[in-house]
């Protein structure tokens, strides 16, 4: 299986899209893009905490500590109301970007 | 809950770097052992996975420090974020705060708006001129030197005398307590321009006065000392010149112009900046070299003194210097040295220090009246405090709100007052009379803005703060109780206390003005001893050297004098030596015959006018014995006096046939007197030279210094007098002024003064009327349930209005006579500005209190209708 590097930009949209849910501390945003991309996404995991930092210090986020269900103390992070419209409108942004690019790769005849 | 930036206000301080640190380093370990659990229950051995783990981390060193340091960013981010909104939420608060009391919110602004703006206005003007009156560098150090006779003299009028040039040179050679001595002397000069003359401004000034002035020419260059010795033709530009009538090239080097009837060399141009050491003194068109190697000019100076140096030293160190030069000529040393700052010379001093005087007053009040607005809220809000407290707001959290809306208004209005201060300088500028070039260059002094602005801020902050406080310390408990009424009467005594100081200080102010207004209704309607309204003077200048003897000028004077007398609207003409307005002089000795000769080494100064037969009854000036020359020739020796040379010289007696003569040689002729003319005020009544002694003597016209008209009509003189002045001459040009201007500009600066400490003062008053006025109406608001009952019970509604009026007059008039009694001593520094009017004016004095009472009365109006109107039901009723 070929592991695909995450675009640049994309993994801030893509921790969003995961506490979109629930509330989660940073293993859990690791293991839930790991299971939503079927472990092809290539990324170290230190590069998602550094999403994280730079997502909390724009105000998307929001982090509190916290107690796991085996009762470790772990910093759970939250989307904002702001983080929300954030994941809205590029989520929006990258499908039409996405579906455009996707379109003209694909064109069978010069149009 | 607590909110989310208190929480962070005061957790962050305790939010240290090691701690954040440490938190990063918690969530990687917390990743890597969740990353080694996983996959060890997928199989692998816990040191595979944790091998693993780290892997998939990314290397650990490096993204450790990593992280640190995105969290560092964060942290610093998030700081600023939250103190930021704090600041915009304490500041949104405040704004709605104060806009909710929009009238008060408005008092308070324009009191603060007004003070900082007249002090800043006044201060600046006052500063400009008499502190800072040259730019020069260490301006203090910079001096005025003069010379007066010894033995003084009895002119009545301030006699100076330029010191010639060997006593210059003498100075800068061995005045050794003065860094640099330089000369410069002013003369109209008239310069050719392509169509016709111009009259120009000129300075000489030797090569180094450039330096001492601390300039350096913006074109070209300054002559030097070995090119005064060969070449005096060469000039300097003033800037202004340079821009107005050559464009502002810089090629102008090298060209001539045209002065007089000489040629001159560009050699450069002088900025504009570069300004002559006395105030008033009109700006200069070209810059021309002083040769004081010439013995018999005589020049202005100024000097620098080296540094710790007094005045009476260098006086001593000049006289003996100036007597050993007149030793060495073999003459007698009759002059005196003296050395003054050029800020000393102003004739506005007084009056200056006088606005800055009332001022200061005005800021006074206005800090009285910010101090008591704000303790007048703080009692207003004590039940919004105690709410606040009584809600968990914390102390500092209050205090902090608080500290906000004084910062939040004392900046408001400190802005509003600079760009007042700003206009009103502008203003100041404006209405300035012509006397005073000087106040054109003011500009804003920023010390003063700093000063006012500080003043009033820290008022502003301080009593708002500490009122608040006072409020807020009360019980809670008592003050939610309690409402808005009642207590707080200790507070209640310093606001009375602070409103009996701004009325004392507006009654002083009014005697003051009124004064000033007496004054200058006096100067208005002074006799001046001729009528100056329809009468000009006329002086026709022609390049200097342009006629070849006074026989060729009388002539011209003469034809010119012939032909305005048929123009239209003109009466009559004559010619005079000194036109109202001027000086001039003889140097003699007076002689009265009869008595004995004074000494033959005095010489005074006796001012003297040659006319022409026709003089007086131009000037509508009155003969009150005697009559007018019979005879003009000089053989016929005739003299006329004016009262004042009678009353001093001979009393009661007549003074008609008596010979006087002034007497040079001593063997000039006696002449006799043959009339006794009015007193008249040429120069305006200020200048008190009415009643100075002067004698008229008949004279040939080539004397004249200008002709005088009389017209009857109000056309346009100007224009055909220049057009028969260039028809005799083409080279001719004439100034028309207009005498009734003269004398009426001569009133202009007391007038002046008098509308600045009349606005002064009405502001000072409203201020005080506006305290007042609150103090009133808080004592009505204090009493609202008092009065309630005592209408429910029958007391009538005027005795209620009596007492609550009686309460603001008898504060008023507590402080008018405070104030009436610092008017008393203080009218001390206004008493070289009055003209018929005593210091101890008792109408000035009943006018203060008058206007003060009746201020009192306007401000207790509407809280005593607000007495008035209080519903028995509801005030009984209220809490």
């Amino acid at each position: 299986m070929t592991r695909l590097p995450v675009v640049k930009g994309t993994l801030d949209l893509l921790v969003l899209r995961a506490l979109s849910w629930t509330p989660m501390h940073g293993f859990e945003i690791v293991s839930w893009l790991e299971r939503a991309g079927g472990g092809s996404l290539e990324l170290e995991d230190s590069a998602l905490y550094q999403a994280v930092y730079r997502l909390e210090e724009r105000g998307l986020l929001q982090a509190e500590w916290g107690v796991t269900e085996n009762n470790r103390r772990a910093r759970y992070y939250k989307i904002t109301t702001a983080g929300r419209a954030h994941l809205r409108a590029e989520t929006k942004n990258w499908v039409e970007y996405a579906d455009t690019v996707t379109t003209i790769l694909t064109a069978k005849s010069i149009p | 809950m607590i909110r989310r930036g208190i929480r962070r206000w005061f957790h962050l301080a305790l939010r240290r770097r090691d701690q954040w640190e440490r938190e990063v380093e918690d969530e990687i370990k917390l990743h890597l052992t969740l990353r080694a659990e996983q996959l060890t229950a997928q199989g692998a051995s816990p040191n595979e996975a944790f091998d693993e783990a780290v892997r998939r981390f990314g290397t650990l060193a490096e993204s450790r420090a990593r992280l640190i340091d995105a969290a560092r960013h964060r942290e610093a981010h998030m700081q600023r974020t939250e103190y930021l909104s704090d600041l915009r939420q304490d500041l949104s608060f405040a704004i709605r705060t104060l806009r909710r009391d929009k009238g008060w919110t408005t008092v308070t602004i324009l009191t603060l708006t007004l003070g900082i703006g007249a002090a800043t206005a006044v201060f600046s003007a006052v500063s400009s001129v008499l502190l800072h009156p040259v730019a020069y560098p260490d301006a203090d150090r910079v001096v005025l030197v003069y010379q007066q006779p010894a033995k003084g003299n009895n002119t009545g009028i301030n006699v100076t005398i330029s010191p010639s040039a060997p006593i210059i040179r003498a100075w800068k050679t061995d005045a050794h307590l003065f860094e640099a001595v330089e000369a410069f002397g002013q003369s109209d000069m008239q310069m050719r321009t392509t169509s016709d003359w111009v009259d120009v401004h000129a300075t000489r000034i030797g090569p180094d006065f450039a330096s001492f002035a601390g300039v350096r020419p913006i074109v070209g260059r300054i002559f030097t000392a070995a090119e005064l010795a060969t070449d005096k033709r060469g000039v300097l530009l003033g800037e202004g010149l340079w821009r107005t009538r050559l464009g502002a090239d810089p090629g102008v080097v090298g060209r001539s112009i045209t002065l007089d009837d000489s040629t001159y060399r560009i050699l450069g141009v002088l900025p504009a900046t570069l300004r002559l050491p006395r105030v008033g003194a009109s700006t200069t068109d070209v810059w021309l070299p002083l040769d004081l190697r010439n013995d018999h000019i005589g020049a202005s100076v100024v000097a620098r003194l080296r540094p710790g140096i007094d005045a009476t030293h260098a006086t001593a160190e000049l006289d003996s210097v100036y007597a050993r030069v007149t030793a060495a000529l073999g003459e007698k040393a009759t002059l005196h040295a003296f050395v003054a700052p050029p800020g000393r010379q102003v004739s506005f001093r007084d009056s200056l220090m006088l606005l800055g005087y009332a001022v200061a007053l005005v800021l006074l009040v206005a800090c009285a009246n910010v101090a008591h607005l704000m303790l007048a809220r703080a009692s207003t809000r004590r039940r919004e405090l105690a709410i606040r407290t009584a809600l968990g707001a914390g102390r500092s959290r209050v205090f902090r709100q608080l500290l906000t809306e004084s910062v939040l208004l004392a900046f408001a209005g400190g802005a509003l007052g600079v760009f007042a201060g700003w206009l009103g300088l502008r203003a100041i500028l404006a209405a300035s009379p012509t006397s005073l070039p000087a106040l054109t260059l003011a500009h804003v002094d920023y010390t003063t803005l700093g000063a006012a602005l500080a003043i009033t801020i820290v008022t502003s902050v301080v009593f708002g703060v500490l009122g608040a406080m006072q409020a807020g310390r009360e019980s809670t408990n008592e003050a939610l109780k309690s409402g808005t009424q009642r207590s707080a009467t200790g507070r209640g005594r310093v606001r009375q206390v602070l409103v009996v100081t701004e009325m004392a200080l507006s009654a002083t102010l009014v005697v003051g003005a009124s004064m000033l207004v007496r004054s200058v209704v006096n100067l208005q309607r002074a006799n001046l001893g001729f009528e100056p309204s329809g009468l000009y003077t006329i002086r026709p200048s022609v390049p200097r050297g342009h006629f070849g003897n006074r026989a060729a000028r009388g002539l011209f004077l003469r034809t010119l004098e012939t032909r305005i007398a048929s123009i239209p609207g003109v009466t009559s003409v004559t010619m005079a030596s000194a036109p109202p307005g001027w000086w001039t002089f003889s140097i003699g000795r007076l002689e009265i015959e009869g008595r004995p000769a004074p000494p033959a080494t005095l010489t005074e100064f006796i001012r003297v006018n040659n006319i022409q037969r026709g003089y007086f009854g131009v000037m509508r000036q009155g003969l009150v014995a005697g009559g007018e020359f019979t005879d003009t020739t000089g053989a016929a020796h005739q003299v006329i006096v004016n009262a004042g040379f009678a009353r001093k010289q001979w009393r009661d007696e007549s003074p008609i046939g008596k010979h006087i003569r002034i007497a040079h040689e001593g063997t000039e002729p006696w002449l006799t007197v043959v009339g006794v003319a009015a007193d008249a005020a040429t120069g305006g009544p200020v200048t008190g030279d009415a009643t100075s002694p002067l004698l008229y003597t008949a004279a040939a016209d080539s004397f004249a210094a200008a002709l005088l008209v009389r017209t009857s009509g109000k056309g346009d003189l100007l224009q055909p007098v220049q057009a028969l002045a260039h028809a005799i001459d083409k080279d001719a040009t004439v100034k028309l002024l207009s005498v009734e201007t003269g004398v009426a500009d001569a009133i202009a600066e007391p007038r002046f003064v008098m509308l600045l400490l009349t606005l002064f003062t009405a502001l000072a008053l409203s201020l005080a009327a506006i305290g007042l006025y609150g103090v009133v109406g808080y004592a009505v608001s204090q009493r609202t349930r008092e009065i309630g009952i005592r209408v429910a019970l029958g007391a009538p509604r005027s005795r209620i209005a009596r007492s609550v009026i009686g309460a603001g007059v008898a504060l008023a008039i507590s402080g008018t006579a405070i104030g009436l009694a610092i008017a008393h001593w203080g009218t001390k520094v206004i008493e070289t500005q009055l003209y018929g009017v005593a210091r101890s004016d008792g109408a000035s004095f009943a006018a203060a209190a008058i206007v003060l009472v009746v201020a009192a009365l306007i401000a207790c109006i509407v809280p005593a209708r607000r007495a008035l109107a209080v519903d028995p039901m509801t005030a009984i009723r209220a809490d």
